[in-house]
Protein backbone atom coordinates (compact mmCIF):
# COMPACT_ATOMS: atom_id res chain seq x y z
CA UNK A 1 0.00 0.00 0.00
CA UNK A 2 3.00 2.70 0.27
CA UNK A 3 3.20 3.00 -2.83
CA UNK A 4 -0.47 3.77 -3.48
CA UNK A 5 0.03 5.95 -0.50
CA UNK A 6 2.49 7.80 -2.75
CA UNK A 7 0.24 8.71 -5.34
CA UNK A 8 -2.51 9.54 -2.91
CA UNK A 9 0.00 12.56 -1.52
CA UNK A 10 0.55 13.50 -4.51
CA UNK A 11 -2.79 13.84 -5.65
CA UNK A 12 -3.50 15.35 -2.65
CA UNK A 13 -0.60 17.90 -2.69
CA UNK A 14 -0.50 18.79 -6.20
CA UNK A 15 -4.25 18.68 -6.90
CA UNK A 16 -4.45 22.32 -8.13
CA UNK A 17 -1.63 22.10 -10.69
CA UNK A 18 -3.14 18.51 -11.93
CA UNK A 19 -6.33 19.95 -12.14
CA UNK A 20 -5.06 22.84 -14.30
CA UNK A 21 -3.05 20.42 -16.62
CA UNK A 22 -6.60 18.20 -16.64
CA UNK A 23 -8.93 21.92 -17.40
CA UNK A 24 -5.95 22.55 -20.27
CA UNK A 25 -6.45 18.93 -21.77
CA UNK A 26 -10.38 18.82 -21.58
CA UNK A 27 -10.31 22.50 -23.08
CA UNK A 28 -8.95 21.12 -26.86
CA UNK A 29 -8.94 17.57 -26.35
CA UNK A 30 -11.03 16.05 -29.86
CA UNK A 31 -13.40 13.73 -27.78
CA UNK A 32 -14.56 16.70 -25.24
CA UNK A 33 -15.98 19.07 -26.92
CA UNK A 34 -18.38 20.37 -24.84
CA UNK A 35 -15.73 21.39 -22.56
CA UNK A 36 -13.76 23.44 -25.16
CA UNK A 37 -15.58 26.57 -24.15
CA UNK A 38 -15.71 26.79 -20.79
CA UNK A 39 -13.28 28.60 -18.65
CA UNK A 40 -10.40 27.60 -16.22
CA UNK A 41 -12.67 28.55 -13.75
CA UNK A 42 -15.33 26.38 -13.51
CA UNK A 43 -13.39 23.35 -14.81
CA UNK A 44 -10.22 23.32 -12.44
CA UNK A 45 -12.68 23.39 -9.18
CA UNK A 46 -13.99 20.38 -10.20
CA UNK A 47 -10.98 18.34 -10.86
CA UNK A 48 -9.63 19.66 -7.45
CA UNK A 49 -12.98 17.81 -5.57
CA UNK A 50 -12.23 14.66 -7.36
CA UNK A 51 -8.63 14.73 -6.62
CA UNK A 52 -9.26 15.59 -2.80
CA UNK A 53 -11.81 13.25 -2.95
CA UNK A 54 -9.51 10.70 -4.48
CA UNK A 55 -7.58 9.65 -0.58
CA UNK A 56 -10.99 8.25 0.01
CA UNK A 57 -12.15 6.75 -2.64
CA UNK A 58 -8.33 4.68 -3.20
CA UNK A 59 -8.09 3.88 0.11
CA UNK A 60 -11.75 2.48 1.06
CA UNK A 61 -12.49 -0.62 2.48
CA UNK A 62 -15.47 -0.85 0.05
CA UNK A 63 -14.83 1.05 -2.73
CA UNK A 64 -18.35 -0.19 -5.31
CA UNK A 65 -20.07 1.52 -1.90
CA UNK A 66 -17.82 4.46 -1.49
CA UNK A 67 -17.75 5.12 -5.13
CA UNK A 68 -21.70 4.96 -5.89
CA UNK A 69 -22.83 7.92 -4.11
CA UNK A 70 -19.86 10.18 -5.21
CA UNK A 71 -19.88 9.31 -9.48
CA UNK A 72 -24.04 9.16 -9.10
CA UNK A 73 -23.44 13.20 -7.72
CA UNK A 74 -21.11 13.56 -10.83
CA UNK A 75 -23.11 12.26 -13.20
CA UNK A 76 -25.99 14.16 -12.11
CA UNK A 77 -24.18 17.39 -12.34
CA UNK A 78 -22.86 16.65 -15.68
CA UNK A 79 -26.37 15.86 -16.73
CA UNK A 80 -28.26 18.90 -16.03
CA UNK A 81 -25.20 20.99 -17.49
CA UNK A 82 -25.75 19.05 -20.34
CA UNK A 83 -22.58 17.28 -20.94
CA UNK A 84 -23.37 14.70 -23.48
CA UNK A 85 -22.69 10.88 -21.45
CA UNK A 86 -19.20 9.99 -23.92
CA UNK A 87 -17.96 13.68 -23.26
CA UNK A 88 -18.30 12.58 -19.52
CA UNK A 89 -16.99 9.44 -19.18
CA UNK A 90 -14.25 10.91 -21.17
CA UNK A 91 -13.30 14.30 -18.77
CA UNK A 92 -13.39 11.23 -15.97
CA UNK A 93 -10.94 9.21 -17.70
CA UNK A 94 -8.64 12.22 -18.91
CA UNK A 95 -9.18 13.28 -14.89
CA UNK A 96 -7.37 9.77 -14.15
CA UNK A 97 -4.81 9.94 -17.12
CA UNK A 98 -3.93 13.42 -15.77
CA UNK A 99 -2.72 11.51 -12.33
CA UNK A 100 -0.68 9.19 -14.35
CA UNK A 101 0.80 11.84 -16.33
CA UNK A 102 1.92 13.84 -13.30
CA UNK A 103 3.23 10.27 -11.44
CA UNK A 104 5.61 10.21 -14.47
CA UNK A 105 6.25 13.33 -14.38
CA UNK A 106 7.43 13.58 -11.01
CA UNK A 107 9.36 10.03 -11.29
CA UNK A 108 7.14 8.57 -9.23
CA UNK A 109 7.84 5.03 -10.07
CA UNK A 110 11.52 4.81 -10.36
CA UNK A 111 13.31 1.36 -9.07
CA UNK A 112 12.37 -2.19 -9.96
CA UNK A 113 10.59 -2.79 -6.77
CA UNK A 114 8.39 0.44 -7.30
CA UNK A 115 7.56 -0.53 -10.66
CA UNK A 116 6.31 -3.66 -8.90
CA UNK A 117 4.28 -1.49 -7.01
CA UNK A 118 2.78 0.79 -9.43
CA UNK A 119 1.11 -2.28 -11.21
CA UNK A 120 -0.92 -2.17 -8.20
CA UNK A 121 -1.56 1.47 -7.78
CA UNK A 122 -2.58 1.45 -11.36
CA UNK A 123 -4.97 -1.76 -11.04
CA UNK A 124 -6.80 -0.24 -7.93
CA UNK A 125 -6.89 2.98 -9.91
CA UNK A 126 -8.82 1.13 -12.70
CA UNK A 127 -10.99 -0.74 -10.44
CA UNK A 128 -12.31 2.60 -8.83
CA UNK A 129 -12.74 4.10 -12.41
CA UNK A 130 -14.40 0.66 -13.53
CA UNK A 131 -17.14 1.42 -11.13
CA UNK A 132 -16.83 5.02 -11.60
CA UNK A 133 -17.79 4.01 -15.73
CA UNK A 134 -20.85 1.52 -14.04
CA UNK A 135 -22.27 4.40 -12.14
CA UNK A 136 -22.14 7.45 -14.12
CA UNK A 137 -23.92 5.42 -17.24
CA UNK A 138 -26.68 3.92 -15.12
CA UNK A 139 -27.28 7.65 -13.45
CA UNK A 140 -27.53 8.96 -16.73
CA UNK A 141 -29.33 6.11 -18.00
CA UNK A 142 -32.12 6.46 -14.96
CA UNK A 143 -32.10 10.30 -15.41
CA UNK A 144 -33.28 9.98 -19.43
CA UNK A 145 -36.27 7.95 -18.06
CA UNK A 146 -37.25 10.14 -15.23
CA UNK A 147 -37.39 13.19 -17.86
CA UNK A 148 -39.29 11.62 -20.39
CA UNK A 149 -41.20 8.65 -21.03
CA UNK A 150 -38.63 5.09 -21.23
CA UNK A 151 -35.96 6.07 -23.20
CA UNK A 152 -35.22 3.03 -25.86
CA UNK A 153 -32.74 0.54 -24.29
CA UNK A 154 -31.21 2.77 -21.80
CA UNK B 1 7.93 -5.27 -26.15
CA UNK B 2 7.92 -8.40 -25.55
CA UNK B 3 6.23 -8.39 -22.08
CA UNK B 4 2.98 -7.12 -23.88
CA UNK B 5 3.62 -9.85 -26.79
CA UNK B 6 3.69 -12.58 -23.63
CA UNK B 7 0.06 -11.21 -22.66
CA UNK B 8 -0.93 -11.01 -26.49
CA UNK B 9 0.62 -14.90 -27.26
CA UNK B 10 -1.57 -15.91 -24.08
CA UNK B 11 -4.80 -14.02 -24.87
CA UNK B 12 -4.78 -16.00 -28.12
CA UNK B 13 -3.76 -18.76 -27.50
CA UNK B 14 -6.11 -19.25 -24.39
CA UNK B 15 -9.01 -17.45 -25.90
CA UNK B 16 -11.29 -19.79 -25.26
CA UNK B 17 -10.79 -20.85 -21.61
CA UNK B 18 -10.77 -17.15 -20.74
CA UNK B 19 -13.55 -16.42 -22.90
CA UNK B 20 -15.93 -19.28 -21.08
CA UNK B 21 -14.92 -17.83 -17.47
CA UNK B 22 -15.77 -14.51 -18.53
CA UNK B 23 -19.32 -16.02 -19.77
CA UNK B 24 -19.59 -17.77 -16.56
CA UNK B 25 -18.75 -14.38 -14.20
CA UNK B 26 -20.92 -12.00 -16.53
CA UNK B 27 -24.27 -14.39 -16.29
CA UNK B 28 -24.10 -14.28 -12.65
CA UNK B 29 -22.89 -11.05 -11.87
CA UNK B 30 -24.80 -8.67 -10.41
CA UNK B 31 -24.19 -5.71 -12.65
CA UNK B 32 -24.83 -7.42 -15.70
CA UNK B 33 -28.35 -8.45 -15.26
CA UNK B 34 -29.44 -9.05 -18.76
CA UNK B 35 -26.69 -11.47 -18.94
CA UNK B 36 -28.13 -13.86 -17.15
CA UNK B 37 -30.53 -15.48 -18.98
CA UNK B 38 -28.66 -15.73 -22.31
CA UNK B 39 -26.79 -18.91 -23.37
CA UNK B 40 -23.28 -19.68 -23.20
CA UNK B 41 -23.28 -20.46 -26.57
CA UNK B 42 -23.77 -17.07 -27.22
CA UNK B 43 -22.32 -15.42 -24.82
CA UNK B 44 -18.67 -17.02 -25.76
CA UNK B 45 -18.17 -16.25 -29.20
CA UNK B 46 -18.45 -12.27 -28.19
CA UNK B 47 -16.20 -12.87 -26.16
CA UNK B 48 -13.63 -15.06 -28.58
CA UNK B 49 -14.40 -12.17 -30.92
CA UNK B 50 -13.03 -9.25 -28.45
CA UNK B 51 -10.04 -11.69 -28.14
CA UNK B 52 -9.03 -12.27 -31.18
CA UNK B 53 -8.74 -8.87 -32.04
CA UNK B 54 -7.03 -7.62 -28.95
CA UNK B 55 -3.67 -7.91 -31.23
CA UNK B 56 -4.74 -5.91 -33.89
CA UNK B 57 -6.20 -2.89 -31.51
CA UNK B 58 -3.11 -3.24 -28.71
CA UNK B 59 -0.32 -2.99 -31.54
CA UNK B 60 -1.88 -0.36 -34.16
CA UNK B 61 -0.31 2.80 -34.48
CA UNK B 62 -3.93 4.33 -34.39
CA UNK B 63 -5.97 2.74 -31.17
CA UNK B 64 -8.80 5.34 -31.96
CA UNK B 65 -9.01 4.65 -34.88
CA UNK B 66 -9.09 1.03 -34.98
CA UNK B 67 -10.93 0.35 -31.95
CA UNK B 68 -13.61 2.83 -33.18
CA UNK B 69 -15.49 0.57 -35.75
CA UNK B 70 -14.72 -2.67 -33.36
CA UNK B 71 -16.34 -1.30 -30.55
CA UNK B 72 -19.13 1.14 -32.32
CA UNK B 73 -20.06 -2.63 -34.18
CA UNK B 74 -20.31 -4.44 -30.42
CA UNK B 75 -22.50 -1.12 -29.11
CA UNK B 76 -24.50 -1.98 -31.92
CA UNK B 77 -25.13 -5.84 -30.94
CA UNK B 78 -25.47 -5.12 -27.35
CA UNK B 79 -28.39 -2.72 -28.48
CA UNK B 80 -29.93 -4.66 -30.50
CA UNK B 81 -30.02 -7.44 -28.27
CA UNK B 82 -31.65 -4.94 -25.79
CA UNK B 83 -29.03 -4.43 -23.15
CA UNK B 84 -28.89 -1.33 -21.13
CA UNK B 85 -25.27 0.75 -21.95
CA UNK B 86 -23.75 0.78 -18.42
CA UNK B 87 -24.56 -3.39 -18.62
CA UNK B 88 -22.78 -3.63 -21.81
CA UNK B 89 -19.93 -1.59 -20.42
CA UNK B 90 -19.52 -3.74 -17.36
CA UNK B 91 -19.39 -6.57 -19.28
CA UNK B 92 -16.67 -5.51 -21.53
CA UNK B 93 -15.17 -4.25 -17.72
CA UNK B 94 -15.31 -8.00 -17.32
CA UNK B 95 -13.74 -8.80 -20.34
CA UNK B 96 -10.81 -6.76 -19.53
CA UNK B 97 -10.74 -8.16 -16.00
CA UNK B 98 -10.17 -11.63 -17.09
CA UNK B 99 -8.03 -11.23 -19.40
CA UNK B 100 -6.04 -10.34 -16.08
CA UNK B 101 -7.17 -13.02 -13.91
CA UNK B 102 -6.27 -15.40 -16.21
CA UNK B 103 -2.85 -13.35 -16.89
CA UNK B 104 -2.13 -13.12 -13.31
CA UNK B 105 -2.97 -16.93 -12.93
CA UNK B 106 -0.50 -17.64 -15.30
CA UNK B 107 2.20 -15.87 -13.87
CA UNK B 108 3.50 -14.21 -17.01
CA UNK B 109 5.14 -11.40 -15.02
CA UNK B 110 7.20 -13.10 -12.56
CA UNK B 111 10.68 -11.43 -12.66
CA UNK B 112 11.54 -7.39 -11.80
CA UNK B 113 11.53 -6.73 -15.78
CA UNK B 114 8.51 -8.41 -16.61
CA UNK B 115 6.93 -6.12 -14.03
CA UNK B 116 8.09 -3.62 -15.42
CA UNK B 117 6.17 -4.75 -18.80
CA UNK B 118 3.32 -5.63 -16.90
CA UNK B 119 2.75 -1.90 -16.38
CA UNK B 120 3.31 -0.98 -20.09
CA UNK B 121 0.61 -3.59 -20.95
CA UNK B 122 -1.92 -2.75 -18.07
CA UNK B 123 -1.46 0.95 -19.35
CA UNK B 124 -1.66 -0.21 -23.19
CA UNK B 125 -4.62 -2.15 -22.49
CA UNK B 126 -6.45 0.63 -20.43
CA UNK B 127 -5.95 2.69 -23.51
CA UNK B 128 -8.27 0.82 -25.40
CA UNK B 129 -10.40 0.54 -22.93
CA UNK B 130 -10.39 4.24 -22.79
CA UNK B 131 -11.60 4.49 -25.91
CA UNK B 132 -13.84 1.61 -26.22
CA UNK B 133 -16.60 3.17 -23.52
CA UNK B 134 -16.23 6.23 -25.15
CA UNK B 135 -17.30 4.80 -28.52
CA UNK B 136 -19.94 2.36 -27.06
CA UNK B 137 -21.57 5.12 -25.10
CA UNK B 138 -21.07 7.55 -28.08
CA UNK B 139 -22.21 4.86 -30.66
CA UNK B 140 -25.75 3.87 -28.01
CA UNK B 141 -26.53 7.75 -27.90
CA UNK B 142 -26.46 7.39 -31.81
CA UNK B 143 -28.68 4.21 -31.41
CA UNK B 144 -31.26 5.80 -29.06
CA UNK B 145 -31.52 9.09 -30.93
CA UNK B 146 -32.22 7.22 -34.26
CA UNK B 147 -34.74 5.03 -32.24
CA UNK B 148 -36.45 7.73 -30.83
CA UNK B 149 -36.64 9.56 -34.39
CA UNK B 150 -38.20 6.36 -35.94
CA UNK B 151 -40.60 6.35 -33.17
CA UNK B 152 -41.75 10.23 -33.35
CA UNK B 153 -41.53 10.11 -37.31
CA UNK B 154 -45.52 10.12 -37.97
CA UNK B 155 -45.45 13.01 -35.12
CA UNK B 156 -42.39 14.47 -36.67
CA UNK B 157 -44.48 14.51 -40.32
CA UNK B 158 -47.29 16.36 -38.54
CA UNK B 159 -45.19 18.95 -36.89
CA UNK B 160 -43.64 20.08 -40.29
CA UNK B 161 -40.35 19.29 -38.60
CA UNK B 162 -37.07 17.24 -39.16
CA UNK B 163 -36.26 15.41 -41.59
CA UNK B 164 -39.19 17.82 -43.41
CA UNK B 165 -39.08 20.21 -41.02
CA UNK B 166 -36.55 22.56 -42.10
CA UNK B 167 -38.66 22.82 -45.95
CA UNK B 168 -41.71 22.63 -44.67
CA UNK B 169 -41.57 24.73 -41.30
CA UNK B 170 -42.60 28.33 -43.21
CA UNK B 171 -45.54 26.65 -44.57
CA UNK B 172 -47.22 26.30 -41.17
CA UNK B 173 -48.54 29.80 -41.53
CA UNK B 174 -50.07 29.59 -44.89
CA UNK B 175 -51.95 25.88 -43.60
CA UNK B 176 -53.09 27.75 -40.67
CA UNK B 177 -54.24 30.70 -42.36
CA UNK B 178 -56.02 28.39 -44.70
CA UNK B 179 -57.65 26.73 -42.16
CA UNK B 180 -58.46 29.89 -40.19
CA UNK B 181 -60.25 31.40 -43.19
CA UNK B 182 -61.86 28.25 -43.95
CA UNK B 183 -63.16 28.25 -40.29
CA UNK B 184 -64.23 31.63 -40.36
CA UNK B 185 -66.27 30.25 -43.50
CA UNK B 186 -68.09 27.04 -42.21
CA UNK B 187 -68.88 29.68 -39.27
CA UNK B 188 -70.64 32.46 -41.33
CA UNK B 189 -72.34 29.60 -43.78
CA UNK B 190 -73.92 27.94 -40.57
CA UNK B 191 -74.70 30.82 -38.52
CA UNK B 192 -75.23 33.16 -41.13
CA UNK B 193 -76.73 31.18 -44.14
CA UNK B 194 -78.12 27.69 -42.55
CA UNK B 195 -79.05 29.72 -39.15
CA UNK B 196 -78.01 26.45 -37.80
CA UNK B 197 -75.93 25.73 -34.54
CA UNK B 198 -75.02 22.32 -35.73
CA UNK B 199 -71.82 20.55 -34.74
CA UNK B 200 -69.72 21.50 -37.51
CA UNK B 201 -67.34 23.38 -35.09
CA UNK B 202 -65.55 20.29 -34.33
CA UNK B 203 -63.80 20.95 -37.34
CA UNK B 204 -62.32 23.53 -35.63
CA UNK B 205 -60.04 20.78 -33.39
CA UNK B 206 -57.50 20.55 -36.66
CA UNK B 207 -56.34 24.47 -36.82
CA UNK B 208 -56.57 23.97 -32.63
CA UNK B 209 -54.84 21.15 -32.41
CA UNK B 210 -52.23 21.78 -34.73
CA UNK B 211 -51.76 25.27 -33.83
CA UNK B 212 -50.64 23.57 -30.42
CA UNK B 213 -48.57 21.22 -32.15
CA UNK B 214 -46.81 23.98 -34.02
CA UNK B 215 -46.42 26.51 -31.83
CA UNK B 216 -47.04 25.06 -28.41
CA UNK B 217 -48.14 27.72 -25.51
CA UNK B 218 -48.37 30.25 -28.32
CA UNK B 219 -50.49 28.14 -30.50
CA UNK B 220 -53.22 28.87 -27.92
CA UNK B 221 -53.66 31.86 -29.25
CA UNK B 222 -55.79 30.42 -32.38
CA UNK B 223 -57.90 28.14 -29.80
CA UNK B 224 -58.93 31.72 -28.02
CA UNK B 225 -59.32 33.89 -31.55
CA UNK B 226 -61.92 31.05 -32.92
CA UNK B 227 -63.66 30.59 -29.50
CA UNK B 228 -64.03 34.64 -29.65
CA UNK B 229 -65.10 34.35 -33.40
CA UNK B 230 -67.73 31.71 -32.66
CA UNK B 231 -69.10 33.55 -29.90
CA UNK B 232 -69.10 36.54 -31.68
CA UNK B 233 -70.61 35.46 -34.72
CA UNK B 234 -73.56 33.63 -32.50
CA UNK B 235 -74.37 37.03 -31.23
CA UNK B 236 -74.39 38.12 -34.45
CA UNK B 237 -76.56 36.09 -36.63
CA UNK B 238 -77.94 33.67 -33.60
CA UNK B 239 -79.34 36.21 -31.37
CA UNK B 240 -82.44 34.67 -30.14
CA UNK B 241 -80.92 31.16 -29.48
CA UNK B 242 -79.21 30.16 -26.03
CA UNK B 243 -74.98 30.71 -26.54
CA UNK B 244 -74.26 28.16 -23.47
CA UNK B 245 -73.49 25.49 -26.00
CA UNK B 246 -70.71 27.65 -28.07
CA UNK B 247 -69.57 28.89 -24.61
CA UNK B 248 -68.64 25.54 -24.20
CA UNK B 249 -67.34 24.67 -27.04
CA UNK B 250 -64.85 28.02 -26.82
CA UNK B 251 -63.93 26.42 -23.54
CA UNK B 252 -63.32 23.34 -25.00
CA UNK B 253 -61.29 25.12 -27.98
CA UNK B 254 -59.02 26.46 -24.88
CA UNK B 255 -58.64 23.26 -23.14
CA UNK B 256 -57.57 21.13 -25.88
CA UNK B 257 -55.60 23.75 -27.06
CA UNK B 258 -53.75 24.42 -23.80
CA UNK B 259 -53.23 20.67 -23.46
CA UNK B 260 -51.46 19.83 -27.09
CA UNK B 261 -49.17 22.81 -26.02
CA UNK B 262 -48.48 21.22 -23.01
CA UNK B 263 -47.71 17.75 -24.79
CA UNK B 264 -45.65 19.40 -28.02
CA UNK B 265 -43.45 21.44 -25.65
CA UNK B 266 -43.30 17.87 -23.38
CA UNK B 267 -41.95 15.91 -26.48
CA UNK B 268 -39.79 18.93 -27.57
CA UNK B 269 -38.26 18.95 -24.39
CA UNK B 270 -37.35 15.21 -24.15
CA UNK B 271 -35.95 15.15 -28.15
CA UNK B 272 -33.68 18.41 -26.99
CA UNK B 273 -32.85 16.36 -23.75
CA UNK B 274 -31.77 13.51 -26.48
CA UNK B 275 -30.08 15.48 -28.84
CA UNK B 276 -28.22 16.89 -26.07
CA UNK B 277 -27.42 14.12 -24.24
CA UNK B 278 -27.34 11.75 -27.06
CA UNK B 279 -24.84 14.27 -28.81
Amino acid sequence: MYMGMKLIDLVETHAEQIARQWAKNVRKNPFTPYYHGLPDEQLVPQAVVFYEKFRNLFMEPKPVEASEGYFARYAEESYRRGVPLHEALYALILMRRQIWLYAEFQVLFFTAVEQNLAVESITRTILMFDYAVYFISKKYGELMKLEWFEAPNT
Amino acid sequence: MSGSLKLITLIEKHADPIAHSWAKDVRKNARTASYHDMPEEKLVPLAIRFYDNFRKMFYTDKPAETSREFFARYAEEQYTAKIPLHEAIYALILMRRHIWLYAEFQVIFITAVEQKYAVDSLVRTILMFDYAITFMSRRYQELIRGELNDRLALLNMIRLESPLGTRLTPYRTAIMTALLLGSFLLTYYYHAVMGSNVIFTHLFYIPVVLAGIWWKRKGVVMAAVLGIFLILSHLFFLGGTPLTDDIVRAVMFLVIGTVVAFLSEGITTAEEIYRLKAM
